[in-house]
This record gives C-alpha cells, sequence and structure tokens, in this order.
C-alpha cells in the first residue's frame, strides 16, 4: 500500500475548492436568508411593539379625553338640569297665574251667573208674587173696595195742581162694569173734587184687577190694584 | 492481481495522473455545486419545501458549531459543513453503480485530515495570533509541548485512519460478499455502509470542530492571559 502525493494534493486541492464554492454559492446565501428572514421578523416585532406602543398610547389619550367627555356630559346635564328646573319654575308660575286668572275668569262668570239666576228667581218670585196678589185681589173686587178706591181717587185729585184739574174731558176706568146710578154718582163726586163741569166717559178694563182710574190729555191717575202691583214689582226688580 | 486498496488511473493531465477517487470527486463536487447554485438561486423569505430543507442544514451545522466550539459558527460554517457535506455525499456515492467512495481511498482521506490540520493551524493564529497559537503547545506548562505536538499529528492521523478504515472495510466486505454470495445478499451490508458513512462524516465534522475549538480557544486563552499579566 502506497500513498499517492499526487492524487492526495489534488484531493486537498479539491475539498479547498469544494469548500470555496460551497461557502459562495451555498452557505453564505443561505445563511443570509435566514439572518434575512431574522431581521424581518425583529423588524415585524419591533413594528408590532411600536405599534402596541402607539395604540397604548392612544387608549390613554382616548381614556383621558373620554373622562373629558365625561366631565362635560356632567357639567352639561347639570346646565340642562338646573335650566329645566327654571323652565319648569317658570312654566309653574305661569301655570299658576293663568290658573288664578281662570279662577278668577271662572268665579266672576259663577258671580254673573249667580246674581243673573237671582235676578230672574228675584223676576220670577216678584211675578209670582204680583200674580197671588192679583188672584188675591181679584177675589176683593166688590162694592166696598170700590168706593175705598174712589176715596183714594178722590183724594189723589184733592192732591193736584190746580193747573192739572181743567181738563175738559175725562176717561174713568174701572175693572168691572159700574151700574148706571153708580156712575152718577161718581161723575158728580169727581166733578164736584175738579171743579167745574167735565165730560166723564167710563169704560171697563178688567186688567185693573180692581179700581178706578182717570185719565185725560194731560191727566193720569193709576189708582188700581194693577198699578200698584205694578210699581211693587218694579220696585222689587229695581232692588236686585 | 490487481490490489482492492489500488486507484486505477483515469486518464493523464500532461504526465499528471488523474485516478478514479479524483473524477468521483470531481462528479461529487459538480454535483454539490450545481445543486447548491440551483437551490440557492430561487431563495425567497417565504421558504418552500426545498429552501425550508436547505435551512434546516444550514441551522442543524449551526447549532452542532454553537453547541460543540461554544462559538459563533460564522467563520467556521463553509469548513465544517462542506467537510460533513462532502464526506456525506463521498460515502453514499456508492450507491452509484460503478462508483467507488473516494472516501475508501487514503489519499481523499489523508487530504482531508490535512486540511483539518491546516484548519486547525489556521484558526488558532486567526484566534490568538501565532504566538498565542505555539504559547498554547505549552499547556498546562511547557513539559508538556512535545506531547501537544504529538497529540495534534496523532489526532490528525487517527481522522485519516478512521474515516479510511471505516469506509474501505465497508467496500470490501460489500466486495467480498457480493463475490460469494450472488447479487441481492450485500444489500443488508450495503444498508448498514449506508449508515456508517452518514456517522463516519458526522464524527469527522464533529472532531475537527473539537480540534478547532481546542485550539481557537487554548489560543485565545493564552493571548489573554499574556494580555493580563504585567
Amino acid at each position: 500500500m502506497s500513498l499517492d502525493w499526487t492524487t492526495l494534493g489534488l484531493q486537498a486541492l479539491n475539498v479547498l475548492i469544494l469548500v470555496w464554492l460551497l461557502a459562495r454559492f451555498f452557505w453564505r446565501p443561505v445563511a443570509g436568508m435566514i439572518e434575512r428572514r431574522r431581521a424581518a421578523a425583529q423588524a415585524l416585532l419591533d413594528d408590532a411593539r411600536a405599534k402596541d406602543e402607539a395604540a397604548r398610547l392612544a387608549l390613554a389619550q382616548l381614556s383621558q379625553a373620554r373622562a373629558g367627555l365625561g366631565q362635560e356630559r356632567e357639567a352639561m346635564l347639570a346646565r340642562a338640569r338646573a335650566q329645566a328646573e327654571e323652565d319648569r319654575a317658570a312654566l309653574l308660575a305661569q301655570a299658576a297665574k293663568d290658573a288664578e286668572a281662570l279662577r278668577r275668569a271662572g268665579q266672576a262668570a259663577v258671580e254673573a251667573e249667580r246674581a243673573a239666576a237671582a235676578r230672574a228667581w228675584r223676576e220670577r218670585a216678584g211675578r209670582l208674587a204680583v200674580d197671588i196678589a192679583a188672584r188675591l185681589a181679584a177675589r176683593l173686587r166688590g162694592e166696598a173696595v170700590q168706593a175705598a178706591f174712589l176715596e183714594f181717587l178722590l183724594r189723589e185729585i184733592e192732591a193736584l195742581p190746580a193747573a192739572a184739574r181743567g181738563a175738559a174731558a175725562l176717561e174713568l176706568v174701572s175693572a168691572g162694569e159700574i151700574s148706571a146710578a153708580a156712575r152718577a154718582d161718581i161723575a158728580t163726586r169727581i166733578a164736584a173734587v175738579l171743579g167745574g163741569a167735565p165730560e166723564i166717559s167710563f169704560r171697563t178694563e178688567p186688567a185693573l184687577i180692581a179700581g178706578l182710574e182717570l185719565r185725560g190729555a194731560h191727566l193720569r191717575i193709576s189708582n188700581s190694584w194693577r198699578a200698584d202691583l205694578d210699581n211693587i214689582l218694579r220696585d222689587i226688580s229695581h232692588d236686585g | 492481481m490487481i490490489s482492492p486498496l489500488g486507484d486505477p488511473v483515469v486518464f493523464y493531465v500532461g504526465e499528471l495522473p488523474v485516478r478514479q477517487a479524483v473524477v468521483a470527486t470531481w462528479g461529487i463536487m459538480l454535483l454539490l455545486v450545481g445543486g447548491g447554485v440551483f437551490c440557492t438561486s430561487r431563495l425567497r423569505l417565504v421558504p418552500g419545501r426545498m429552501q425550508a430543507a436547505l435551512e434546516l442544514i444550514v441551522t442543524a451545522v449551526d447549532e452542532q458549531i454553537r453547541e460543540t466550539m461554544r462559538v459563533e459558527p460564522g467563520p467556521y460554517r463553509a469548513f465544517i459543513g462542506t467537510l460533513f457535506v462532502f464526506i456525506f455525499a463521498a460515502n453514499w456515492s456508492s450507491l452509484v453503480p460503478g462508483v467507488e467512495p473516494p472516501t475508501a481511498h487514503l489519499e481523499t482521506d489523508a487530504a482531508l485530515a490535512l486540511l483539518v490540520f491546516l484548519a486547525v493551524i489556521w484558526f488558532g493564529v486567526r484566534a490568538g495570533g501565532v504566538r498565542g497559537y505555539l504559547e498554547s503547545f505549552a499547556f498546562p506548562n511547557p513539559v508538556m509541548i512535545p506531547l501537544n505536538f504529538v497529540e495534534t499529528l496523532t489526532r490528525t492521523f487517527s481522522l485519516l485512519v478512521r474515516l479510511f478504515g471505516n469506509v474501505m472495510s465497508g467496500v470490501f466486505v460489500v466486495g467480498i460478499v457480493l463475490s460469494l454470495a450472488g447479487l441481492l445478499m450485500p444489500i443488508p451490508l450495503m444498508a448498514l455502509e449506508l449508515l456508517t458513512g452518514a456517522v463516519q462524516a458526522y464524527i469527522f465534522a464533529v472532531l475537527a470542530m473539537v480540534f478547532i475549538a481546542g485550539a481557537v480557544a487554548q489560543s485565545h486563552l493564552e493571548t489573554q492571559g499574556g494580555k493580563d499579566s504585567p
């Protein structure tokens, strides 16, 4: 067994060349690619870390802003609450004022209605009273009543001033028919009080209920139940 | 009779004989460099299957260097990695019919051992300078200088003999069994030979790392000691 030094040298040279070639075309490119990937991954991680930091910062700012928003919201709510309270108070005051006005208007209306009703009731009561009196008075028509009314009439005529007594034609209105004798007596007595010789005509008017009324051109003496009741009714109405 | 250890001359370049082992080595070089160029021409940041396999090889070599030498793999990757890949490919070249592994010949193994010997010196000098490297022979004391020097030579020789013995013996056994038992009988032995080839490639590369690491560490230690001493 011998050692071929030429072959040994060639093989050593071959392996050296192979080391150089593989270093150039295999080991370095692949290791470089691994390193590039590691660097890219590291850059991605750094980038992710930076983005994470930025996100945390943004979150902190957002939280701060949100806290500020909360305070602002509370302040706005407080302002709105105060404004609402003011508005509510104003509305309540206005409503109270309106209610008071309505109450007064209603009270006035009620008072007016009450007064009108009282007036109407008084008027109705007056009429009813007058009707009752008229019915009662109608039962008192008779000689005595007529004599009394004649006395009242003569007294009224006497109370007239002298200038008012000088009427030439007069009308005597009675509630019922008067007999001819009674008419003559009445005309005589009236003429005696008036003085002179006035012409007296007679007329019947049941609405008088009872009594004698003397009417002339410038003279009118209302002397009957009707006239008295009308006066009473007018006084009742005016009293209200 | 032709010696089974003989390496026939394939052709001559002038008066320089080119033997079968050299031609096989050239074939292996062409395959490795061509494959490397082909694969690395399409490297992408997002790797495919092929690229992932290549990166796995490089990462495994780097990790092995880190674990064995306790240094960053950059300066040693190409040498250690190429030794492993070449020896592995050379040992497994017996799979190709008619090709005898170059590592089954003494010259190839001697060349590899010689390169490791020179690499130990080169990396040792680079780490601690010529003086630092030479002073490393005096560790732990100057009495050890002859022993350390002899150890440097013998361990290189052991590298040569280990690889040559294992590969050559495998080829011999397969050849003998083939001549005695017939066509299919050597197959289990061939499979065992492939395993032996892979293991031997790994052992050669690891031992080269250990030797280089020893020289580098020792030279570095000597340099540091020289700097620290008043």
